[in-house]
């Protein structure tokens, strides 16, 4: 077990440099998720922590060690990629057992880790059985199981999940969550995936073009995100901009002209800086009973999700969703005043989307 | 029956009569060289041939009393599998190296050598291995028909290698191995049908080898096919014996590559699909 510390690091591929100058602090025992967009440099910064890139700058350490010369090898990493990398030529057993079996551990006590990994990961019966004999879900957990009886510094998933259904994607999700609460050794988890983010991690790293955008506990990332991105990313379905001004001391949209119910703090925020960009998240919608307290708007599509329903319309040349309560039962081309719930609404800076403070 | 049925049945007919004219075509020299092996001298070079005829052994029974015949035969073995292991040696590592760093010049390098003909290597070589009196040695043939054997076992190899998906061998290197370890551990179990299939292409190529033996072996070291082309003199030409020494000299390759021939295809296309 250990923590992880990247200082300074740069990654470039000949002149294209695709994490420039990043510092990251993981604590020993923590469950961090890398979450971004495809090309955002997650996978990336995972593989030279795995030691399967070679840092182009800056410095790396595992516990008290520099590890930047360090072969993948000889840092005691576990690692879960995203096809599984099992041994197609070995059995369960053996593909659980091989990293032991390196390290000159005494057989006896490879088959007892072997086994209470397996007995961990519900897989005893197929321990004699080769990957292809196994369904996909069942390879995940010999990936897992791989990893696990090391007993490594840290554990490093690689997507992990994308090649599992839904259903069973949900399942995982949960038992990696259980694990590592049993384990309790540092886990970093890639994925591209919020909600795997937000359910599992002590903290998520937001990754844009191999720059952290935030990194906080989830609800903080979900409450309090750092910029446009952030916000924009975190959340399902994702949170609604839009362009506003303060004009006559109110908020107004800035297209159309719509006046924004705005006060207490954000009103003040806005009126210092003048515009700015608007966020609400769908669930942040509230339906006002009085037309004068919100705003009118047109519904052109309704997704009925059982526990909820999805309201989406067009405001201020934006289209935007709000998810209300299904007993509201709204029709296509009903019109709802909406209002922000007080206390939920985010402002970000119009040039730069940084959240306005 | 409808246009498409009919359009089918021409193509499956033409697809047939491609295959028999091919195999014909492929398959006539060998015949007719079996089949003069078990005629009398005289009707070997007859025309018009002779298709029916009174079989006879007596090609091979002068081919084993006028020459050592057996010994021709272990030497070819010796310099064929001796080749063979060295090509496999070099060659597993090196396709496994080419795959493993996407560095392909080497590979192109050997290619190229191979494609080259023999004659070019044949004089530099023959100075060189006289200098240090190695004419007539085995090692020296071994050494000459690695030219053969290695590109072959590399260029077979390298597309089994790639067909490993990278993250089989990241997992080797993130559970401990070293680079040779991989090589060993994982990458050749994981290439055995495709080692096979190089070793007998390269065991094939390097028996049939004329060249390198013709100018580099001496009379204690000569292989069956250098020693064959003594049947061909100035004055005559003993085509029966001839004929017999070129069927024995055909046995090995031949009834290999029978033995193996639904590995062969699937050890040649292994590399085309990812598993």
């Amino acid at each position: 077990m250990a923590s992880i510390s990247i200082r300074n690091l740069t990654k470039r591929y000949g002149n294209f440099t695709v994490i420039p100058d990043l510092n990251l602090e993981i604590a020993d025992h923590e469950f961090v998720v890398f979450v971004g967009p495809s090309g955002c440099g997650k996978s990336t910064l995972l593989r030279i922590i795995a030691g399967l890139e070679p840092i182009s700058s800056g410095d790396l350490y595992i516990g008290d060690k520099r590890v930047n010369g360090v072969q993948a090898a000889q840092r005691d990493i576990a690692m879960v990629f995203q096809d599984y990398a099992l041994y197609p030529h070995m059995k369960v057993y053996d593909n659980m057992s091989f990293a032991l079996e390196l390290r000159g551990t005494p057989k006896a006590e490879i088959d007892a880790r072997v086994k209470r990994a397996a007995a961990l990961l519900h897989i005893e019966a197929y321990l004699d059985r080769k990957p292809k004999e196994l369904s996909g879900g069942q390879r995940q957990r010999v990936a897992m199981g791989r990893a696990i009886v090391r007993n490594p510094k840290a554990f490093l998933f690689d997507e992990p999940l994308s090649n599992l259904d839904a259903k069973l994607r949900g399942q995982v999700r949960a038992e990696i969550k259980a694990l590592s609460q049993e384990l309790k050794t540092t886990m970093v988890f890639v994925t591209h995936d919020q909600i795997e983010a937000m359910t599992m991690a002590d903290r998520i790293v937001v990754l844009q073009s191999g720059t952290i955008q935030q990194y906080d506990t989830p609800e903080t990332v979900y409450e309090r995100p750092a910029n446009q991105f952030v916000a924009g990313f975190i959340g399902s379905p994702a949170m609604n901009f839009f362009p506003v001004e303060w004009r006559q001391k109110r908020a107004v949209l800035s297209q159309g002209g719509t006046v924004v119910p705005l006060d207490g703090e954000p009103a003040t925020r806005l009126s210092k800086a003048g515009n700015a960009v608007l966020g609400i998240r769908p669930e942040h919608f509230a339906v006002a009973t009085d037309a004068a307290d919100g705003i009118a708007i047109s519904v052109r599509l309704v997704e009925p999700l059982g526990s909820d329903t999805l309201i989406h319309f067009d405001l201020a040349g934006v289209s935007a969703i709000a998810r209300v309560d299904p007993s509201l039962r709204p029709k296509v081309g009903d019109r709802i005043n909406l209002r922000p719930q007080p206390g939920k609404t985010h402002l970000f800076d119009a040039a730069n989307g940084q959240v306005l403070r | 029956m409808s246009d498409a049925a009919n359009t089918d049945r021409w193509i499956r007919w033409l697809n047939t009569l491609q295959l028999v004219l091919a195999g014909v075509l492929i398959m006539a020299p060998t015949v007719w060289m079996v089949l003069s092996s078990f005629k009398p001298s005289f009707e070997v070079t007859a025309y018009p041939p002779t298709l029916i005829f009174s079989p006879t052994l007596e090609n091979y029974v002068e081919l084993t009393r006028t020459t050592p015949f057996l010994s021709y035969a272990l030497n070819s073995l010796i310099v064929t599998v001796g080749s063979t292991a060295l090509g496999l040696l070099f060659g597993i590592p090196a396709a496994f190296a080419v795959s493993w760093t996407r560095i392909t010049w080497p590979a192109i390098l050997t290619l190229a050598a191979r494609m080259a003909p023999g004659t070019l290597f044949l004089l530099p070589w023959y100075v060189m291995f006289r200098q240090i009196g190695m004419i007539g040695s085995y090692t020296a043939l071994i050494l000459s028909h690695a030219v053969i054997t290695l590109p072959i076992v590399i260029w077979v190899l390298l597309p089994s290698f790639d067909a490993i998906p990278r993250s089989v061998f990241e997992a080797a290197q993130v559970d401990g191995c070293s680079v040779t370890r991989i090589l060993w551990r994982i990458a050749m179990p994981l290439v055995a049908s495709g080692i096979a299939v190089s070793a007998i292409l390269a065991f094939v190529f390097s028996w049939n080898y004329f060249l390198f033996a013709l100018v580099l072996s001496n009379g204690d070291t000569k292989t069956l096919i250098a020693a064959a082309f003594n049947f061909i003199g100035e004055g005559s030409t003993q085509w029966g014996a001839l004929m017999a020494a070129a069927t024995l000299i055909a046995l090995p390759p031949l009834v290999l590559a029978a033995l193996v021939q639904r590995w062969l295809v699937s050890g040649l296309t292994l590399g085309a699909v990812k598993g």
